[in-house]
């Protein structure tokens, strides 16, 4: 059958599984590199708290002010209440990671899910969603976090993730209404619907591996943007106040002053570390975003 | 068409400022516990028993805390139409639309001045590298550069920039708007003096909004690059200074214009967090201190008051796209 339409649109196998995905990701220098340094800097910060135990973090537990270079728990110095920077370094790493994870797990997955119900079926679910969604996009999201962690004080850290991640699905929700609104119309849905596939099956099935690349690299994004709002909220002052968290060290350090009195090292470990995730997990995204968009490669 | 695309804008309008008041209202009565507990803890915190009775008698009547949850909200909806957000509660006889009023102008102004600045020069900068970057090791040398400025939050580099160029170095004023009694007038001594403590937040916000910028418009122009009109130009012999400016750099400026128009929208949201660190007295530092003092009419009344004013701009904007850009079309389902 000589047929216009190339074979791999009859089969929807999107071309990036050919050679096997983990394989195609692990010749991405951006990537590795940075998921490497993410992952490094997570193991080190868990292994480590570990190490120091929970003293460390106790005020009191050192000579206030130290400066870097001390030995053990005091590597990067101590805080104006004697604790020890890095034992706080150690707790605030993992935590931020912990609300990026979870708010971007729960951003993305119900984003994707909405995004494919609407996209799919069409019809009045859709019309609902697409001006909710729309309500969303326009509204700075950070203003709704003020105003729901400044009544709920003392949020915790899964807390604080569940709320931001209640706030990150709109953008994914209408990207993957517009790519399941082309992909429908794409020969390899036909020919699915033709041989008898539900709804359903063809959603998971023929959809689904096309969409996830993209997925992946707004799963990044998602990551990014909840721990850019972690440190934003906590800086003015609504973070946890029982944990440590990247912003709520910047927010202490700040609050007691260590711009005026010099105690540099306290507010520069968490910025240098926030600049530092970011970096590496905007390599990721990049490296991500090559692999699902092969025209990007070498610009 | 326009009219379906007319009509879609608006009601997604009206359904932005309708769910935001009410969760604006019924936010604080979802959290368990008395809804003027805020308030008798903050009476509580400056020790004063002055009129402090009074005063909770005056919110639990304002808030008609005696009459059932529907009632409250059309009388809170009834309120919000008068332009009446309440009072605070930190400066008692104060309304909470002076303090937003005092506060809307820096927070504008601020936004408006370093958006059209770092628009400006990324859209330049970004448009030189984008077209002859490949040649110069210099203009290569600016794209990482870039990345890394886009990556930083503005928060972050305004600690950095405090600690260098206010404490270490201290050419810029820490922290405020304008110096302490120096009042706020027309003469040119107060308008450099306004000047000199507004560059640093300033700097802060053009430095990493720059860096998106430039990306966005190197990319554009690289593109650009490529299209058939340009091929056209060169083989006219048009000098290469004509073909970038004439012919490349106004067909990127496009997209890129559509770009400042969209980040204008949020430009009454502020720089929230970079207010807090400067000190500058806007509508992030407002609700910044509003959080501290418990004010919670302060915070409730400016971020519902923010929220309506970027759901305007970007109807506004929505609405004249299409009057800018022909090549837009209404439809709605596409999309």
């Amino acid at each position: 059958m000589a047929s216009a339409v190339p074979l791999d649109e009859l089969t929807g196998r999107p071309a990036i599984q050919s050679p096997g995905v983990v394989h195609v990701l692990l010749s991405n220098r951006k990537f590795v590199i940075g998921v490497s340094v993410v992952v490094a800097l997570l193991l080190l910060a868990l292994i480590g708290g570990q190490l120091l135990g929970p003293r460390a973090l106790r005020s009191g537990a050192f000579l206030p002010k130290q400066g870097l270079g001390g030995g053990g728990a005091l590597l990067l110095g101590s805080t104006a209440l004697g604790q020890s920077i890095l034992a706080q370094l150690f707790q605030a790493l993992p935590n931020s990671m912990l609300v990026g994870l979870m708010a971007a797990t729960i951003g993305t997955t119900v984003g994707a899910t909405l995004g494919l119900l609407s996209g799919y079926f069409g019809g009045k679910v859709d019309a609902v969603l697409r001006v909710l969604n729309d309500v969303f996009l326009a509204v700075p999201s950070l203003l709704f976090l003020i105003l729901i962690a400044s009544l709920v004080r003392g949020f915790g850290v899964p807390a604080m993730a569940v709320t931001i991640g209640c706030f990150a699905w709109a953008w994914p929700a209408r990207a993957v209404r517009a790519q399941v609104l082309s992909l429908k119309e794409r020969p390899f849905v036909q020919v699915g619907l033709l041989s008898g596939l539900s709804g359903i099956e063809i959603v998971w099935g023929e959809l689904m591996p096309h969409l996830l690349p993209w997925l992946g690299a707004n799963f990044v994004n998602a990551f990014i943007a909840a721990i850019l709002a972690e440190s934003g909220l906590s800086i003015l002052g609504l973070g946890p106040q029982q944990e440590m968290t990247l912003g709520m060290m910047i927010y202490w350090a700040l609050n007691y002053g260590a711009l005026l009195q010099n105690i540099w090292w306290w507010w520069a470990t968490p910025v240098l570390m926030l600049i530092t995730l970011f970096l590496s997990l905007y390599l990721v995204h990049l490296g991500l975003d090559e692999v699902s968009n092969p025209r990007l490669r070498g610009t | 068409m326009y009219w379906r695309y007319l009509a879609e804008r608006l009601i997604i309008f009206a359904a932005t400022v309708a769910i935001s008041v009410t969760v604006v209202f019924f936010a604080p009565r979802m959290v368990p516990g008395d809804p003027l507990g805020a308030v008798s803890l903050k009476l509580a915190q400056v020790g004063g028993n002055l009129g402090g009775k009074a005063l909770i008698e005056e919110y639990t009547r304002r808030f008609g805390l005696d009459k059932s949850p529907a009632e409250q909200y059309v009388a809170y909806l009834r309120q919000l139409a008068q332009g009446d957000l309440g009072y605070s509660i930190a400066v008692f006889p104060t309304t909470v639309g002076d303090l937003v009023k005092q506060a809307i102008p820096w927070s504008v102004g601020l936004l408006l001045v370093t958006t059209l600045i770092s628009w400006t020069l990324g859209s330049i900068i970004g448009g030189i590298v984008g077209w002859g970057g490949s040649r110069s090791r210099v203009l290569q040398a600016l794209f990482p550069v870039a990345l890394v400025l886009y990556t930083i939050p503005y928060y972050i580099l305004a600690i950095v920039l405090v600690f260098l160029l206010a404490f270490l170095w201290p050419v810029f004023p820490l922290s405020g708007a304008y110096s302490p009694g120096n009042p706020p007038t027309l003469s040119p001594a107060f308008i450099l003096d306004m000047l000199r403590h507004a560059i640093l937040p300033a700097l802060s916000i053009v430095l990493v909004s720059l860096g998106w910028w430039f990306l966005s418009m190197r990319s554009l122009i690289v593109s650009v690059k490529g299209e058939d009109f340009i091929t056209w130009a060169e083989a006219k012999g048009l000098p290469p200074s004509r073909i970038f400016w004439a012919y490349a750099f106004r067909n990127a400026l496009l997209p890129q214009a559509t770009g400042l128009a969209l980040s204008l929208g949020q430009i009454v949201s502020g720089a929230l967090v970079t207010e807090t660190i400067f000190g500058y007295p806007g509508l992030g530092y407002l609700i910044f201190n509003s959080i501290k003092g418990l004010d919670f009419p302060v915070i409730q009344g400016s971020i519902l008051l923010v929220i309506v004013s970027v759901a305007l701009v970007n109807l506004i904007l929505d609405l004249s796209y299409p009057l800018l850009d022909p090549r837009i079309r209404y439809g709605g389902a596409g999309r």
